[in-house]
């Protein structure tokens, strides 16, 4: 109830500061410190809810239901820290907080810059007022009360003292499929609970606790960086509107620039983490799927490297005095990478991809659609049309046309070439929306020509002069650099045995970005260290690109088995399953194999459980990682070594009732055969067996046969059955509570008998990814190039 | 000046004619209906739900595992695919596979299972009422 009251009050203060700033924009001379004061008063309220919510979930209050559905009596306090962003509401409540802060950095940044602050913190407070619309308990408040909204919780979440309560009876509920029990939690029992005397957080002793997937470390991290790239998009964008408003537009650009910067190199940063957590974790055996929800988020960064490039254009053409060159191309983007974060929200959080995406968010109701729809599609409309609204003040007519070989062209066809590949990536992303799909060729095709033209332009824009450049100049300059790579290029096509000509073209491509770009670097790191940032940034992508290449273009897999303690080879690697051992209190197993790659010797440990969660099987692989290539192995399955045969021919499971086909003769499996006396039997400890009876069937013929699991003095066998007539032979491998295992098999066919001694299996997926450490490398030497920017660009948005 | 514009516009045009051709090229379509998957020769996403009565088995020689799907209107079909059981598919609600329907069965080359958060919600709802 407090944390629900703490975000009102939070939203009328960010309302009020909304309000105050707009005043105070509009001309009133004592608005702006009640503004201030609303703002801060909403950033602290902001920051109460954010501890209660942490501390309802350190302390397991489970009356609430947030807390109930994503955590749980076993989560470790980082975990259940963690658990603050595990589900919808609290991944808005993160959003919310992050740019609530990032708020207060931008009214302190902009009233030390002048007249900045009320136009762009009036914007500003408009996006935390639809946040915390979004949180409020209209929409996705995350201190919602279990009882609320009337919902079924499993027996084994209620705490067993209370079952007996008489009056509980009425609300048991059992699942006819599964037979599981359930109790209906609303507020009808919350009332009876309390005439009791009884809390609910007493009643409910355990939560559902955090999808499976979501424990990991990087759960921990990525969420919170993801969501601050988000956050700080939002500063450019009220920029650019506040620019709009006060009809002013040379100053926003020098003060955005470092802002835009920070933003993208974050959020860059985010959407790789969330990259290398699904190649570590998820088991994907890649970095990158182009599921939605990942796409979603990189369109707003490349739309926002688009304008990283025409800002720098705009700000160097200002020293001519006018406001400079593509002062709407960059209104329009620091406007659309805002749009597109939300956009992205849009598209995850509303359900619309529904069957299209791993890690959608499912079915949260109309209302949050219309609302995102809402939030998405006002910001967009104010953006663009305040554009459309000052389109004549826009243009600059002190500039004049720039040469063909200007860095300024190559800068624009930069920002046009990533715009080109936002477009591919965005259409393909909402295909779903329309009942279309793409196939990720679709991804890759269209991308890796973009990709040659970014290394080319990015090392030639580097050569060329502002304004314009000789063409004899640039092709005596670009000569040496030119020679370097085409020898770089040449040597890693070799070696790398790459065969495919646009491959060839982007390895080139990136060579010559990385030798221009170097080589500048090289010249400048004994100058002036502060204006090294870009360089670093694009060595940083041309590094990725190439680790991009190298782990897919020459990946390869293969699935082997590995019986325990034989030695299997795969690609140079020695593979010895060795055993496994129980993990994390018996609850996962972790399992060994020994590697050996010339003399030197690995051991590795992918891991598989059940999870209680959802009962699923879940499997984590193991990476090793060497300096030329990651080997990774993915646990498909493990076979204890129940009775195994050498050709053990097609096995099947069968549930009762479950029906299969072999060649034509169709086996049924109708009834277990279990009589009193086994029933006995087994509970005494005595020798016993139980049947199967089978019905197999073949043009119109029909047999009913039994099958046996027999249990004598603690060994177990099981019988076969072979019928000439029928041309099958049939041998019970497995006989359990719930289903049987068979063998199949024809007549003619060998299957060997049950050997003697059993064999543990390990069924697992090798691949190798070579320079797949290059692609991590990039993204680090990236981000330290934009960071080295954002500070040589902060110092130049204070000077005068 | 005039020679500027042409120019933008004859690649935004190429540009947007390749990636129209790819898209039709790439597009898959979302289908819930199993006779017309099963009439066509493009890959689809089928969509329906896993028919957990029917036998479903992994032949790990071959790691191709089967099982069978129906639809909203009680078709049936055979998938076979080539991988192993995919996490959470013994409580997926709904099952998206990408393939063809060739001979009998569907070749899917990758399995989607949606698994609501609050699946336990969604199976008691439809038992109790």
């Amino acid at each position: 109830m407090v944390g629900t009251i703490f975000l009102v009050i939070a939203l009328a203060f960010s309302i009020m500061a909304m309000v105050m700033y707009y005043l105070s924009f509009k001309g009133y001379r004592n608005t702006l410190n009640y503004a201030r004061i609303s703002y801060h008063g909403m950033v602290m309220f902001i920051i109460a809810a954010s501890t209660l919510l942490w501390y309802v979930l350190l302390t397991h209050q489970y009356q609430y239901n947030y807390v109930f559905s994503y955590s749980n009596n076993s989560l470790d306090t980082g975990f259940l820290l963690a658990s603050f962003w595990g589900g919808q509401e609290g991944s808005f409540m993160l959003w919310l907080l992050i740019t609530s802060i990032i708020g207060v950095i931008l009214q302190s940044y902009t009233s030390k810059r002048k007249e900045l602050e009320p136009q762009v913190m009036a914007v500003f407070t408009l996006a935390t007022t639809f946040l915390l619309v979004m949180v409020s308990p209209w929409f996705k408040n995350p201190f919602e009360f279990i009882w609320a909204t009337p919902m079924f919780l499993d027996i084994s979440s209620i705490n067993p003292l209370y079952l007996e309560l008489p009056f509980l009876q009425s609300f048991f509920f059992t699942d006819n499929n599964s037979g599981a029990g359930f109790i209906q939690m609303n507020s009808e029992l919350q009332g009876l609970l309390a005439g009791s005397g009884i809390s609910v957080s007493q009643f409910i002793a355990d939560g559902r606790g955090l999808n499976p997937q979501l424990l990991n470390f990087w759960m921990q991290i990525h969420p919170p960086i993801l969501f601050t790239g988000f956050s700080m998009a939002t500063v450019p964008f009220a920029f650019a509107l506040g620019a709009l408003m006060k009809n002013e537009y040379k100053e926003w650009v020098r003060q955005a620039f470092p802002w835009l910067l920070a933003g993208m190199g974050i959020l860059g940063l985010g959407i790789m983490l969330g990259g290398y957590w699904a190649y570590e974790m998820l088991g994907w055996g890649g970095y990158w799927a182009w599921d939605p929800v990942e796409n979603s988020s990189l369109i707003p960064w490349i739309v926002g490297l688009a304008g990283i490039h025409t800002l720098l254009v705009q700000r160097k053409s200002q020293s001519k005095g006018g406001i400079g060159k593509f002062a709407k191309t960059n209104l329009i983007l620091c406007i659309l990478t805002y749009v597109l974060v939300l956009y992205s929200t849009f598209l995850t959080r509303s359900g619309v991809l529904g069957d299209a995406s791993v890690h959608s968010f499912v079915d949260p109701g109309n209302i949050v659609y219309f609302f995102l729809l809402l939030f998405t599609g006002t910001f967009l409309i104010l953006g663009l049309g305040a554009i459309v609204y000052r389109w004549k003040w826009l243009t600059d007519n002190t500039q004049t046309e720039d040469g063909l070989l200007s860095r300024e062209l190559a800068l624009f066809t930069a920002a046009v070439v990533l715009l080109a590949s936002g477009l591919i990536i965005i259409v393909g992303t909402s295909a779903p929306i329309f009942g279309q799909s793409v196939d990720t060729f679709f991804y890759n095709e269209l991308n890796l020509p973009i990709a040659i033209i970014i290394g080319l332009l990015n090392g030639l824009s580097l050569l060329m002069k502002w304004r314009n450049t000789k063409t004899e100049d640039l092709l005596k300059k670009s000569l040496p650099s030119l020679g370097i790579s085409l020898l770089i290029a040449v040597l890693i096509i070799v070696l790398g045995g790459i065969d495919e000509i646009l491959i060839m073209l982007l390895v080139f491509s990136m060579a010559f970005s990385l030798v221009v770009n170097a080589e500048i670097a090289f010249k400048i790191i004994k100058g002036n260290k502060k204006m090294l940032g870009a360089y670093v940034a694009h060595i940083g992508i041309g590094l990725f690109i190439l680790g991009v290449i190298g782990s897919s273009v020459n990946s390869q897999q293969v699935d082997v088995d590995l019986v325990k303690n034989e030695t299997i080879s795969a690609f140079g690697y020695e593979m010895t399953f060795t055993g496994w051992k129980p993990i994390d209190n018996n609850t996962k197993y972790s399992f060994n194999i020994d590697i050996r790659k010339g003399d030197s010797e690995y051991q590795v440990n992918p891991v598989m459980y059940v999870s209680d969660f959802n009962n699923s099987l879940m499997r984590i692989p193991a990476i090793l990682t060497l300096p030329t290539q990651d080997f990774y192995i993915t646990p498909l399955g493990y076979d204890e070594g129940k009775n195994s045969f050498v050709n053990q021919g097609e096995s099947v499971v069968l549930e009762k009732g479950g029906r299969t086909d072999f060649n034509g003769i169709f086996i049924t499996f109708t009834k277990f055969h279990l009589s009193e006396e086994t029933m006995a039997a087994m509970q005494e400890g005595r020798d016993f067996q139980m049947g199967a009876i089978l019905t197999i069937e073949k043009d119109y013929k029909v047999e009913e046969i039994e099958l046996l699991r027999k249990q004598i003095s603690g060994k177990v066998e099981f019988t076969s059955f072979a019928s000439e007539e029928f041309d099958i032979k049939i041998k019970l491998i497995n006989l359990t509570a719930s289903n049987v295992e068979i063998a199949l098999s024809k007549i003619a066919e060998e299957i060997e008998e049950q050997i003697a001694q059993t064999q543990e299996v390990l069924y697992v997926s090798a691949s190798i990814k070579p320079f797949i450490s290059l692609v991590w490398i990039g993204v680090v030497v990236m981000v330290v190039g934009f960071f080295i920017s954002v500070m040589r660009r902060l110092k130049e948005s204070l000077s005068r | 000046m005039k020679n500027k514009y042409i120019f933008g516009s004859f690649i935004i045009v190429v540009f947007l004619g390749i990636m129209i051709y790819l898209f039709t090229q790439s597009n898959i379509q979302y289908q819930d209906d199993f006779t017309q998957v099963m009439n066509t020769t493009k890959t689809v996403k089928a969509t329906g739900s896993w028919v957990k009565e029917k036998s479903y088995h992994h032949d790990k020689e071959n790691n191709t595992f089967t099982f069978y799907m129906v639809d909203g209107n009680g078709n049936e079909m055979k998938v076979a695919y080539n991988g192993s059981i995919p996490n959470n598919f013994e409580t997926a609600s709904s099952v998206v596979v990408t393939g063809k329907y060739v001979n009998g069965y569907f070749h899917a080359k990758d399995i989607l299972t949606k698994c609501p958060s609050k699946y336990e919600d969604e199976q008691v709802r439809t038992s109790t009422l």
